[in-house]
């Protein structure tokens, strides 16, 4: 924005050129002619002197006083007009750093200075007043003018962002409580069918409500996505876990991730049972890929049943594989009810996984992976699917999900009843002793490498105390002790081999 | 699938209480390990971010926390969580005090 204002004022001249708004820095130059000297001392005398005289004088005062300020510029001459011109020049480069030309002073301004006949006995040209103004311009701080805020884009983002995923949280968490509920509501009656205990935290009386804490009591948050829900006092079995494990739908970049990879929410059924509940068997029938990670995990699976099976051969869907130590105990269990409702709720069924030797999965962290991190115990698992890959959630869809549960209590029973023939038993109790054997080989040589590597830093120990002993009569009698039992460990050895040559 | 029927299947005298799962043991319902290596990855983007004055480190291991939050375990230690919270939050303040200029964006330079 430039604008040009000529003020003839009668004692000063001002020019103000224009004002300049350059990136977010306004500059205002004034271009003021410096009155100098005498006449600008005369001029303030009369001023003081004369203040009551000016209407009278005032014409006549403007006669004497321009052509003094002219005598004055010309007195500085055109080189002090160019001289100044340059100071303007570096002053304006300098400070704001950018092109600022001056412009050519427009001579129509100046014209009454030409007037040969208003001022006479006057030689100098036109008064260019470029004199040099010393005119410190202060830079005024963006941030006083205008807002930053735009400047701060990135932390903008940054906290929307956090925003936005703690709005996702709520919303998340929410919304897996809400099903955890409605899972609950619609199997209620089922349980309370079939256990004494519906819903336990081992703290709390039983029978007692949740409180406000737990407004989801009887089941337990153990995460914004895991639910459980223990139940307990029912024939053939000790008790039974429901894990309610949902999206992690509490976890924004979770949720994005699950645009790319479909995944689903997973009810986890597990019942313990008692010792005399079941017989000495392991099976699993799982779909093809869990079948694949169920071997690799669990320990009871990899060592009993090395082998896997087309669930075809069994009458039952393609998408199943079959694991099985002792196929009477399967095909005995998984009857043609069975079957028909595998097959009939198979994109439900993730995996069943019977077993008297569970141990829950390896240890991934140590190296021991081949021996069981627990004691064994007698459990039927079944891992179910809720249809809709996360996205369908109605009631229907959860009541769809009873039948799953009714199949769970049909094979408890089953496995209650089922006892193995004699073959069947020998066949497990050989397995059971040949696994064993196995372990009590691989503890005694863990034993064993754990005892010596003691015994080697207990050596290592006392010959370091030994060196820095300085008593040097313990320390060769240290040695000869040493030199004697090296000599000692060695002879049979020797002895051996004299045998032999002999 | 009905039920077998027959007789009721409930058997008060076999009530057994529940016994949690120690948390961290296989098997475990949460034994989900991603909030404590958040949560040290938290910790690591903290001291980023106060030691070497790196706004980003502050943020992201703010972001850290949340995920951590986000994913823990009900039974978990809070102080814990809010130590971690605390960490980040004084990382992303103590960042800008000492230097207020906003971040740049790595397409601008």
């Amino acid at each position: 924005m430039e604008a040009d204002l000529n003020l003839d004022l009668p004692h000063v001249l001002f020019h103000y050129q224009g004002l300049y708004q350059e990136s977010g820095v306004r500059r205002v130059r004034f271009w003021v002619p410096q009155v100098h000297g005498e006449d600008a001392e005369d001029n303030d005398v009369e001023d003081s002197d004369f203040a009551d005289f000016e209407e009278f004088d005032s014409e006549e005062s403007r006669e004497r006083r321009v052509p003094s300020a002219e005598k004055h510029h010309s007195k500085q001459g055109p080189a002090s007009d160019s001289k100044g011109k340059e100071n303007i020049n570096d002053e304006v480069q300098e400070e704001e750093g950018d092109e600022a030309s001056v412009e050519e002073e427009d001579e129509l301004e100046y014209s009454d200075f030409h007037d040969e006949e208003e001022f006479e006995g006057f030689e100098g040209g036109a008064p260019t007043g470029k004199s040099t103004p010393h005119l410190t311009i202060a830079k005024v701080p963006a941030s006083a003018i205008g807002s930053r805020w735009d400047s701060y884009i990135l932390e903008i983002m940054m906290v929307t962002g956090l925003v936005i995923y703690l709005t996702n949280f709520m919303m998340g968490r929410a919304k897996n409580a809400r099903l955890a509920q409605a899972w609950f509501q619609s199997h209620k009656s089922l349980l309370e069918e079939n256990f004494v205990l519906v819903g336990d935290d081992g703290k709390r009386e039983v029978g007692t409500s949740g409180g406000e804490e737990n407004p989801t009591y009887p089941l337990v948050k153990e995460s914004e996505h895991i639910y459980t829900l223990w139940c307990s006092g029912r024939q053939c079995c000790e008790g039974m876990l429901v894990l309610l494990k949902f999206l992690k739908r509490q976890d924004l970049v979770w949720c994005i991730s699950q645009l790319v990879r479909k995944q689903s929410d997973r009810l986890e059924i597990q019942f313990n049972l008692g010792q005399d509940d079941m017989d000495s068997f392991v099976w699993c029938i799982a779909q093809k890929k869990t079948a694949v990670r169920l071997v690799k995990e669990m320990y009871d699976l990899g060592t009993y049943c090395p082998e896997r099976r087309l669930g075809e051969k069994f009458g039952l869907s393609s998408s199943f594989i079959l694991m099985s130590e002792i196929p009477e105990a399967l095909t005995s269990i998984v009857d043609s009810k069975v079957t028909a409702t595998l097959n009939k709720l198979a994109h439900m069924v993730d995996y069943i996984h019977v077993s008297d030797q569970y141990s829950g999965p390896k240890n991934q962290g140590d190296g021991s992976s081949q021996t069981p991190s627990t004691e064994v115990k007698k459990v039927l698992i079944c891992g179910f699917i809720v249809p809709g890959e996360g996205q369908a959630h109605d009631l229907t869809v959860i009541d769809s999900m009873k039948p799953l549960l009714q199949l769970s209590f049909y094979l408890l029973d089953k496995l209650k009843r089922f006892r193995l023939s004699k073959e069947g038993k020998q066949k497990a109790e050989k397995n059971r002793a040949k696994v064993y054997e196995a372990q009590m080989r691989q503890t005694h040589a863990a034993r064993a490498e754990a005892a010596a590597q003691r015994r080697e830093e207990k050596r290592r120990q006392e010959k370091d105390r030994m060196l820095q002993e300085e008593d040097p009569e313990k320390q060769r009698r240290w040695e000869e002790k040493e030199l004697r039992r090296q000599i000692k460990k060695k002879q049979p050895k020797i002895k051996q081999l004299k045998v032999k040559s002999l | 699938m009905q039920q077998t029927g027959g007789p009721d299947p409930r058997r008060p005298e076999k009530i057994h209480r529940y016994k949690p799962i120690p948390v961290g043991t296989p098997g475990s319902p949460s034994d989900d390990a991603t909030p404590d290596y958040l949560n040290v990855l938290g910790m690591i983007f903290s001291m980023c971010g106060l030691m070497m004055r790196l706004k980003w480190c502050g943020w992201v291991a703010l972001y850290c926390s949340c995920i951590s939050f986000a994913h823990s375990r009900v039974n978990d230690d809070t102080k814990q969580i809010l130590s971690s919270f605390m960490l980040s939050v004084s990382a992303v303040i103590m960042s800008y005090l000492q230097n207020p200029q906003p971040m740049t964006p790595p397409w601008s330079t």
